[in-house]
């Protein structure tokens, strides 16, 4: 029987032991990836750079979504105002030098996610259920509207964020990479939450939050801290995706269905889990762009079918479906 | 006697009118059984619930080794060493019976270098080791008792409040969770319970407190209380004749 203690470094060593086989794939992973750029074409990239976006983000999600139980249905809030806020600070001051503009840039971003969450997190972390979830999707229609109705924000005329990637690199690979490290670092964050007593104590927020309380589980405390923590990776990825972009309006960051397909990469990846989100993003980015991609007409359609019958064959995710055959196989092999 | 470990000093609860708690006192000295018992509705899980800090009190206080706990948030009074088992067993369905243990003993009072010492020696104590690895929603009934107790003795604490332990067992379960409950005393553990189980209740407690209708009616030696007239009145329901 696997024993943990209770330190943070005990908790990650303990945890980095438990999932070395899930670590080694994540590395073999990250390689692979990391490579991509040499052995796939042009537009492939661009697959894989949405594919790492889109995981990286349910990764963010997840954190309290998928650990906690609280349901966010309006995260491309923090999307938009990383985005924003980011982009009002590169381009409202004269920076020496593109760098240290997206520095600072990322900085006041994430900064301002993370007093937006800080601020409404108390009242609305009381909501429980779909109270939650719909009282997100309230503040990131506030915070679009208000984005895009008020001058000095741009919204509408829209902001041309600095060209970060160096002459000599082609702009698609450089933000590949940036991405990349950003998916890296994210699921990195993700893995030392689960593992950690911050990550069990949101199981147990998930599971039952009265009594979690009452095990002396500091539900406030731990569903805020995550709430931020989750705010401020997801405005940093949406910084930058905005600068990947390299012009943003209010309706190209605040966007409903980036907040539903969060939800929809967990959902159908396996809730809870970390691998979840990234295989959920997966499937749907690959079949989105590449099997679908040619049926212009019909590939919403046809993505909406698919999901539907993906979640009915698989109510508990990939991951929840994929487990038990496995347990079986191993079972099997002794 | 020393200090009680727990006292309740003139504790009434009211729900719109409804007083489900009426001005109870009650000292639970430390290192003792102490049996909290009463015809259903007479208020029991109402205390724990307030002990707990789960509810606000109308009014009264709770003290706790020498602090005043009342309006204490929940999860400080579980810190400051007050475990509780549920009267319906509540453990996280979907987390192993081992993950159940573990998050008592990672939120307890363990200590973090103690938490894979006391996960095990709560599973090891309510025999629960060997099904370490099974979701809890998989556990019979008797096994989700022990698993409740386990999660609170994990935890390490200094007073157990256990509601009904033996809810639904039958008499060979309920003999090994009293013969558990007497292990967690004898390792210092000072418990209050709530039982239903005559026998039970009234063989491993030193000192049993009789609620009825919000208030406490009688308090004593099992012995005693078993005697006592306004006690078998609120059994049996035999109104004043008895008294």
């Amino acid at each position: 029987m696997m024993m943990a203690g209770g330190t943070l470094p005990g908790m990650l060593a303990q945890g980095i032991a438990a999932h070395r086989g899930w670590i080694a794939l994540a590395l073999a992973a990250l390689v692979l990836l990391a490579l991509a750029p040499l052995y796939l074409s042009p537009f492939h990239v661009r697959v894989a750079q949405l594919f790492l976006l889109s995981a990286a983000l349910a990764i963010a999600w997840s954190l309290l979504g998928g650990f906690a139980g609280y349901w966010s249905f309006g995260h491309t809030a923090f999307i938009g105002l990383g985005a924003f806020v980011a982009g009002l600070v590169e381009t409202g001051w004269t920076w020496p030098s593109p760098a240290l503009a997206f520095a600072v840039g990322l900085l006041a971003g994430a900064l301002a996610c993370a007093l937006l969450a800080g601020l409404i997190a108390y009242p609305i972390l009381r909501l429980r259920g779909i109270y939650f979830a719909i009282a997100m999707l309230g503040v990131a229609q506030v915070l679009g509207e208000l984005n895009n109705s008020i001058d000095a924000f741009k919204g509408t005329m829209g902001i041309v964020l600095p060209q970060l990637a160096p002459r000599a690199v082609e702009p698609a690979t450089f933000y590949y990479y940036l991405l990349l490290v950003a998916a890296a670092v994210t699921l990195a964050i993700g893995f030392a939450v689960k593992v950690s007593r911050l990550g069990y104590g949101l199981l147990s927020i998930r599971e039952d939050e009265d009594t979690a309380r009452m095990l002396g589980v500091p539900t406030e405390r731990y569903k805020i801290q995550t709430f931020v923590l989750s705010a401020v990776l997801t405005g940093v990825l949406g910084i930058i995706y905005a600068h990947s972009l390299g012009f943003i309006t209010a309706g190209s960051v605040y966007r409903t269905d980036f907040s539903l397909n969060m939800i929809v990469y967990a959902l159908l990846g396996g809730m809870g889990t970390l691998i979840g989100p990234v295989i959920g993003a997966g499937i749907m980015v690959v079949l989105t762009q590449i099997v679908l991609g040619r049926l212009l007409d019909t590939h919403m359609f046809i993505t909406g079918a698919l999901l539907v019958i993906l979640v009915m064959l698989a109510p508990r995710g990939i991951v929840g479906f994929v487990k038990p055959i496995l347990a079986r196989w191993r079972g099997g092999f002794r | 006697m020393n200090a009680p470990l727990l006292r309740v000093a003139g504790v009434t609860k009211r729900f719109r009118g409804v007083v489900a708690v009426n001005d109870v006192s009650l000292d639970v000295p430390a290192g003792s059984i102490c049996g909290l018992i009463g015809p259903n509705g007479a208020g029991k899980s109402s205390l724990f619930n307030l002990i707990t800090g789960y509810l606000p009190l109308t009014a009264g206080e709770i003290w706790f080794a020498g602090r005043r706990i009342d309006g204490m948030d929940t999860h400080l009074i579980a810190e400051a060493g007050i475990a509780r088992g549920f009267q319906i067993a509540k453990p996280f369905p979907e987390l192993s019976v081992l993950d159940n243990v573990r998050m008592g003993a990672l939120f307890g009072r363990a200590g973090p270098r103690d938490v894979a010492a006391a996960t095990e020696g709560a599973l090891a104590l309510t025999g629960l080791a060997d099904l370490a690895d099974r979701p809890a929603m998989t556990l019979t009934v008797g096994y989700l008792r022990r698993l409740e107790l386990a999660r609170a003795i994990a935890q390490r604490p200094v007073l157990l409040l256990a509601d009904e332990p033996c809810a639904g067992l039958n008499p060979t379960e309920t003999e090994e969770i009293v013969g558990i409950l007497r292990q967690v005393r004898d390792r210092g553990v000072t418990i209050l319970l709530v039982e239903h189980d005559m026998r039970a209740v009234m063989s491993v407690s030193d000192r049993i407190f009789v609620l009825d209708a919000g208030s406490k009616i009688a308090e004593g030696a099992p012995a005693e209380v078993a005697r006592d007239p306004r006690v078998i009145a609120a059994y049996l329901g035999a109104p004043e004749a008895a008294g």
